[in-house]
């Protein structure tokens, strides 16, 4: 036989030893028998960073460990100094509270000043100390006079300063304002040396201690803190009686507080004080106003005290402000600081209320009903027990369940044998309600978006014994999907929760405008799914009520009047005889007359958590077609637009809603903007006088920019069209544009305001800017080159401009409220199409000055570039210079 | 000279479509033409690398230049043509490779090595013939021709002298040598177990899993018996017997036809079947339950007394009196309790259902 | 929603028959409507005719209960009634067991009920039979399983166990992620 041929060379035959032989292979162990512990397992890197993040906290623990025990030798070493250091300080704070904030640098300082002075003579001259103390008495007294100087000082600044704000039409306004900036700046100053003073003293002291250990030994320890003691006793007294003065003499006449002082916020009370004192003024403002101030000065300090005494966002406490008097305010934020009283509803299908209040009263709990409005609801004052686990709440005699909750379902009045839905169910509360007043009869859906929510509700139904339900988990917007036909819909829609703010104290600082109108866009779409689940031609039913637990109108009237357009329902009364009437008109928004009948509660007033009802009845299966109804589109293109536009900043947002709130009192308009003249007026000024230094630079600037001119003049050309056009249009579509452009539905404010005051406005800009514009009347011919860089900017700088001029100011103001609102680009565009030639010119001017400063960089890059985005985004940025300025 | 103009217009159109193929650069590239490497090390140019718009075509622009400069050195390599085909030998890499996978682990020693290294003892090639005086012949040590040669030594075996003159000397052999095989792979799989670090047992070779488990048995078990012609009918049952059960053990049985799922019942129906079963269950035949009859009658029993001591109340006083009837009535007592207390062995019975 | 095969309605039955005895017959020949079992991943539903016919038009993904829950099968086939039950067995059950108010909290926590915390117990309860347990206000608070007979208990020292625990209702909150 042989060898077989190597026939196929791309079959390789093994060569060597053991070619043919049977290679047998390895056997197969059973797991059991291998045991792994023998082998040291390699870690993996999680196990690996795990262990090395063990033995690092060890070693932490270890050094903790070992300063601590270096802390206490040390404590036990130099206890003797260290206590009366420290009441020192603490004398120090006390006394920082008689004064105003700004001093309070210098009374904290004080006690380390005065140990230095202490330590440097006892090592010296040894001499005792008696004498030394004395002296710092002494410069003590010295200098609480010249703080109480300074506290005299600053009302009067302040009383000139409201003045300036009160007296319009001056030019020298600028002027004194920036002297106003100038004294705080040297204020500024002046702390700063405070504090770097401090920090000096606080690195000799820690060597000066320990020269002062060897020196004292004469006296004993204890000896000394009793002496320093006595001398703090002494001076506390003192400075105790001057605060008592200084706090009746606060009492007499509400002094509006000084710019310093707002911006060291002392302690608590005192803003409560000040807030209190604030909402009187404004209860009979004619009579208890400052000479000077304003109303909205009042207001805008109210709101940065109540968003501090009660940490809300400013957001949230303007919106509430728009909704609520002032009086009203302080209560509703009063009541919902303090949670609800608990109250439990009965299952009336497992058993009565009086049953129920025996077997609990038998426990020990302490209760009543909730009131004549509701046969099932209880009132827990208080409880022995837990009453969240008694064996009743258990045998599902009863459910946890806020008052306000029962209000939609009475306003549903569901009866037997119908089909009920209850669109978000979780927990149950509502729903088992429903089920309860149907006696188990009928059938109900109850249906939650959140798979693990309905498990609540599934506990929750079993052991109320509520049989009749289907639980099931849908997006409530798919639910018409699944299934129609209902006799009676509750939506009690999620929301933010602004009704339930004792409950949830979160929603103070994490709402923003955002959050609203992602649930605003989400309820009305799940009333709409909700309106369509319902079925017109049921004969008992055909009603809808949707209820949120949140307060804000765009949450519930504006839902429902959207509804009321969308849909072919109606309102009926709930039915529910207290609450109180839904809003017809909220600010601007005007709604359907017949949402007068939805109903809504407070916590202040009813004792509930904030709710709204409405109760909708619907008269037709036909699903109308869309309206053209311009408004109404608007608010769904903008909210839609809000959501797509994810690059927006939230502060911008926020700043853009801000800026149209309308007060309900006519000087309230004023507010925001009496702060922030004051600034761009000081800017201004600055400029003036840097002029002629800037205007050689801008020169030198279009030289450089030579070579690019070319490029510029299209931009150019194509900016005056559009300027022309602009100018044609009347300022209503001008502003349109604008709310079209920063997409928030808020910014109709805008549109009202600049309908009456727009054409004014222009007028007053001409004469307003004719001023400046002659003054540099010499240099248009350079700076018309540079016209397309004012061109971009010149929103700010004719915000600058504007608010010099005195006179304009209220308008001004106004005009500046859309001008911030805007999104950069269409907020260029447009200014720019109010602004003559001259204006821009002259813009230019105080452009530049800035650019010098701080931008030339960037706009180098703008030039090179040439693009729009660029610019837009410079005037963006000296948009936030402003705001950082305000 | 007009042809002449357009054919060099001509060629400098073409030639402006393509860049130039002199590239310059900050600093030369690192190139390493056995693996096609080229390393750039100048600095990117991040303004454009985080524009939006110009990324791809900075990346590509930097990426074709590089490329030409790799080109550019390939081509500086002597050139071969084969086939019409311009080929290049490329120079070895410089450039070492990262290993995909780990350097492998040297192999485990066997016993043997272990004790040679630690006795110093060396291999000795052995030559693989040997001269073999008797035959007068080369004979291999092992493998091909070596068994031959054996047989041909090996015609005739002396059986020794201390060894019972009836034994098959080849069969013995044959035995010894068989042994030595299994030996020897015994000490393969020792070896091999070692070096797993698998427990082997003192004795025998350690269990595989080519043992089949309970469930692989009493799968096989159920299939088994249903592969009668009757599909196991008739066949007996063990008295605790379990079918088998698990993913796929259906399909395996023979006989066992995939259910369809039942129609759904008309409510009627199904209400009708449900009572039905009820009853079924209802009325099962009851079992005698001793413990329950016991107890009844216990009961029973302690109720008539209860009966009989009120009856006999007023009577009760006398019998106090006389005493006698008293201890009577203590002395039986224990014993209803000591029957009360054991009812079990009393009465064994079946264990209850 | 799957309508329940033979083997587990009989499981089914027998174990509701341990409780409720013949009154299980009241459970499917009921006077307002035709009620049903139906079985959702090994749960087991009471539900009502009309309300299954609603039930069924949502996706089975999507439907989390519907009537009520009666208990589950195991996955050695055995059916394991609920806490979530116990609102049809108090009612028809013939057996028994009321704990005093003392004991009522130590049965909620899940354990057995002892000879101490006897209450009441109804007479003539065999042994191994399935009770519903009570307070002494006859609020029904669980149901279990008697360790012993009536007449077994009297004599019973104070500690020995009377009634193993199945299922009480503080599973409400103690498992309410695993009640359906």
């Amino acid at each position: 036989m042989g060898r077989k041929a190597k026939f196929d060379e791309t079959k390789k035959v093994k060569k060597g030893p053991g070619r043919k032989a049977r290679k047998q292979p390895d056997p197969v162990f059973k797991k059991g028998l291998l045991d792994d512990d023998k082998e040291e397992k390699k870690l993996s890197h999680r196990q690996k960073q795990r262990a090395a993040r063990r033995v690092k906290k060890k070693k932490e623990i270890v050094e903790k460990k070992k300063a601590l025990k270096e802390a206490k030798k040390n404590v036990a070493k130099q206890q003797e100094k260290i206590i009366p250091e420290e009441s020192d300080q603490s004398s120090g704070d006390e006394n920082a509270q008689g004064f105003t904030d700004d001093n309070k640098e210098w009374l904290k300082l004080k006690p380390k000043n005065k140990k230095n002075v202490k330590e440097t003579k006892a090592h010296s001259e040894s001499e005792p100390d008696d004498v030394s103390e004395d002296e710092e008495m002494s410069e003590e007294e010295d200098e609480q006079g010249q703080e109480s100087e300074d506290g005299d000082d600053d009302p009067k600044v302040e009383k000139k300063s409201g003045k300036e704000s009160y007296k319009v039409g001056k030019l020298d306004d600028l002027f004194v304002d920036t002297d106003d900036e100038q004294d705080n700046d040297e204020d500024n100053e002046e702390d700063d040396t405070n504090v770097s003073n401090k920090m000096t003293y606080d690195s000799d002291s820690s060597e000066k201690d320990d020269d002062d250990e060897g020196d004292d030994d004469d006296m004993l320890p204890i000896e000394k803190a009793n002496i320093k003691l006595k001398k703090k006793q002494k001076l506390d007294k003192k400075l105790a009686d001057e605060e008592l003065q200084l706090n009746i003499a606060k009492q007499d006449v509400f002094a509006f507080p000084s710019q310093e002082e707002l911006d060291n916020p002392t302690s608590l009370q005192d803003i409560h004080q000040r807030i209190k004192d604030v909402v009187t003024v404004l209860g009979d403002f004619n009579r208890l106003k400052q000479e000077g101030k304003s109303r909205c000065e009042y207001t805008e300090l109210l709101l940065k005290d109540l968003c501090v005494y009660y940490s809300y966002n400013e957001f949230l406490m303007e919106v509430l402000m728009q909704m609520f008097p002032v009086q009203e305010l302080v209560e509703f934020l009063e009541a919902s600081e303090v949670a609800r009283p608990l109250t439990i509803r009965t299952n009336s299908l497992k058993t009565r209320r009086r049953d129920l209040a025996q077997a609990l009263i038998n426990r020990g709990v302490n209760l009543d009903p909730v009131g004549k409005w509701s046969k099932v609801g209880l009132v827990i004052y208080s409880s022995t027990v837990p009453i969240g686990a008694t064996p009743e709440y258990l045998a599902g005699h009863y459910i946890l369940q806020g008052a306000s909750s029962f209000l939609p379902v009475m306003a549903l009045a569901p009866q037997e044998n119908e089909r009920i839905l209850d669109m978000c169910a979780a927990p149950g509360g509502k729903a088992s309600h429903i089920a309860a007043i149907m006696k188990n009869t009928g059938s109900l859906f109850a249906n939650d978006a959140n798979k693990d929510r309905t498990k609540a509700v599934v506990g929750n139904f079993h052991r109320l014994g509520v049989v009749n339900a289907v639980i099931c988990n849908y997006d409530g917007r798919q639910f018409p999907d699944v299934i129609k036909g209902f006799d009676r819909v509750l939506l009690d829609a999620p929301c933010t929760g602004t009704g339930v703010i004792a409950k949830d104290p979160s929603v103070k600082t994490t709402k923003d405008p955002k959050d609203i109108q992602r649930c605003f866009n989400l309820q009305r779409q799940l009333l709409l799914a909700a309106i369509d689940c319902c079925n017109a031609k049921s004969s008992t039913g055909g009603y809808i009520v949707y209820s949120t637990c949140s307060i804000l109108s765009e949450e519930n009237e504006w839902v429902v009047n959207y509804a009321l357009k969308r849909r072919n329902v109606k309102l009926v009364p709930t039915g529910l005889d207290f609450g109180t009437e839904g809003f017809v008109k909220y600010r601007h928004h005007r709604f359907h007359p017949s949402l007068k009948l939805t109903k809504r509660f407070y916590p202040h007033t009813h004792n509930m958590d904030g709710f709204y009802v409405a109760k909708l009845k619907k008269f037709s299966n036909v699903i109308p077609e869309v309206v053209n109804d311009e408004e109404e589109e608007e608010e769904v293109k903008e909210g839609e637009e809000v959501q797509q536009n994810g690059d927006a900043t939230p502060k911008e947002q926020t700043e853009a809603i801000k800026a149209p709130v309308k007060r309900p009192a006519e000087t309230n308009k004023m507010e925001p903007q009496n702060k922030k003249s004051k600034p761009a007026g000081v800017v201004n000024r600055e400029k003036a006088t840097n002029k002629n230094k800037d205007v050689k630079e801008n020169t030198k600037e279009t030289k450089q920019n030579a070579d690019k001119t070319d490029e510029k003049a299209n931009t150019k050309n194509e900016k005056k069209k559009r300027n022309k056009k602009k100018n044609k249009k009347t300022p209503v579509s001008q502003s349109e544009q604008g709310t079209q452009n920063t997409k928030q539905p808020n910014v109709e404010v805008n549109e009202n305001k600049i309908n009456v005051k727009g054409p004014q406005i222009k007028v007053k800009e001409n004469t307003a800017v004719k001023a400046p514009s002659v003054a540099l009347q010499s240099k248009i011919e350079l700076n018309q080159k540079k016209t397309e860089v004012i061109n971009k900017t010149n929103d700010i700088t004719e915000n600058q401009i504007k608010s010099s001029p005195g006179k304009n100011k209220n308008k001004n103001k106004k005009k500046n409220k859309p001008a911030l609102n805007k999104a950069e680009a269409n907020a260029v565009n447009k200014n720019e199409a109010k602004i003559t030639d001259k204006i821009e010119i002259a813009a230019s001017k105080k452009l530049k000055n800035k650019k010098k400063k701080k931008q030339v960089g960037q706009l180098n890059d703008k030039k090179s570039g040439g693009s729009k985005p660029s610019n837009a985004s410079i005037s963006n940025k000296f948009n936030k210079n402003k705001v950082k300025k305000n | 000279m007009d042809i002449v103009n357009e054919i060099l217009e001509k060629e400098q159109k073409k030639a402006e479509k393509y860049k130039p193929i002199t590239v310059e650069k900050h600093l030369e590239l690192e190139l390493d033409v056995g693996t096609l490497l080229a390393f750039d090390t100048n600095d990117l140019d991040t303004k454009l690398l985080k524009s939006d718009n110009q990324r791809d075509a900075y990346l590509q622009s930097l990426a074709r230049d590089n490329t030409q400069l790799l080109l550019n050195k390939i081509w500086e390599l002597p050139t071969e043509r084969i086939d019409e085909a311009i080929v290049v030998k490329l120079p070895q890499p410089t450039t070492v490779l990262p290993r995909s996978k780990p350097v492998p682990k040297p192999k485990p020693l066997t016993k043997w090595q272990e004790f040679a290294k630690a006795k110093g003892i060396t291999k000795q090639k052995k030559d693989k013939l040997k001269w073999d005086e008797q035959l007068q012949k080369w004979v291999p040590l092992y493998g091909f021709r070596k068994a031959a040669a054996e047989k041909e030594k090996d015609w005739l075996i002396e059986v020794p002298q201390n060894v019972d003159p009836m034994t098959d000397m080849y069969e013995k052999k044959a035995s010894e040598k068989s042994e030595k095989v299994a030996k020897n792979e015994l000490q393969r799989l020792k070896n091999i177990a070692r070096s797993r670090k698998v427990n082997i047992p003192r004795v025998g070779l350690p269990v595989t899993s080519d043992k089949a488990n309970a469930t692989q048995l009493s799968t096989a078990a159920v299939v088994a018996k249903a592969s009668t012609a009757s599909l196991g009918k008739f066949q007996d049952k063990l008295p605790k017997e379990k079918e088998a059960r698990g993913k796929g053990v259906h399909e395996l049985i023979p006989g066992k036809v995939r259910k369809r799922n039942a129609p759904i019942p008309t409510p009627q129906m199904e209400r009708e079947n449900n009572l039905n079963l009820i009853d079924r269950i209802l009325n099962k035949r009851p079992k005698i339950d001793m413990d329950k009859a016991v107890s009844k009658h216990i009961h029973k029993e302690q109720v008539q007394r209860s009966e009989e001591k009120k009856s006999m109340k007023p009577v009760k006083g006398k019998g106090k009196a006389k005493g006698g009837n008293v201890t009577n009535f203590s002395a039986k007592k224990p014993k209803a309790g000591k029957g009360q207390r054991n009812p079990n062995k009393k009465n064994p019975g079946r264990k209850r259902r | 929603m799957k309508v329940l095969s033979e083997t587990r309605t009989r499981v089914l039955f027998e174990k509701l028959t341990k409780y409720i005895g013949v009154n299980v017959k009241l459970l499917i020949d009921r006077p307002d409507g035709t009620y049903c079992f139906r079985e959702k991943k090994d749960r087991v539903y009471y539900i009502s005719e009309r309300l299954l016919q609603l039930a069924q038009t949502v996706k089975p993904d999507h439907l989390i209960s519907a009537g009520t829950c009666f208990g589950k099968f195991t996955k050695t086939n055995k059916f394991r009634l609920h806490i979530t039950a116990l609102a049809y067995i108090a009612p028809y059950a013939p057996y028994k067991i009321w704990v005093k108010p003392s004991a009522e909290q130590q049965f909620l926590y899940g354990n057995h009920v002892i000879k101490s915390g006897l209450g009441r117990i109804t007479e003539n309860t065999p042994k191994h039979q399935g009770v519903v347990i009570n307070t002494m206000s006859d609020i029904p608070i669980g149901f279990g399983v008697v360790a012993r007979s009536t007449t077994e208990c009297r004599h019973a020292d104070p500690l020995a166990t009377i009634a193993f625990h199945q299922a009480d209702i503080g599973e409400y909150i103690r498992s309410e992620d695993t009640l359906v």
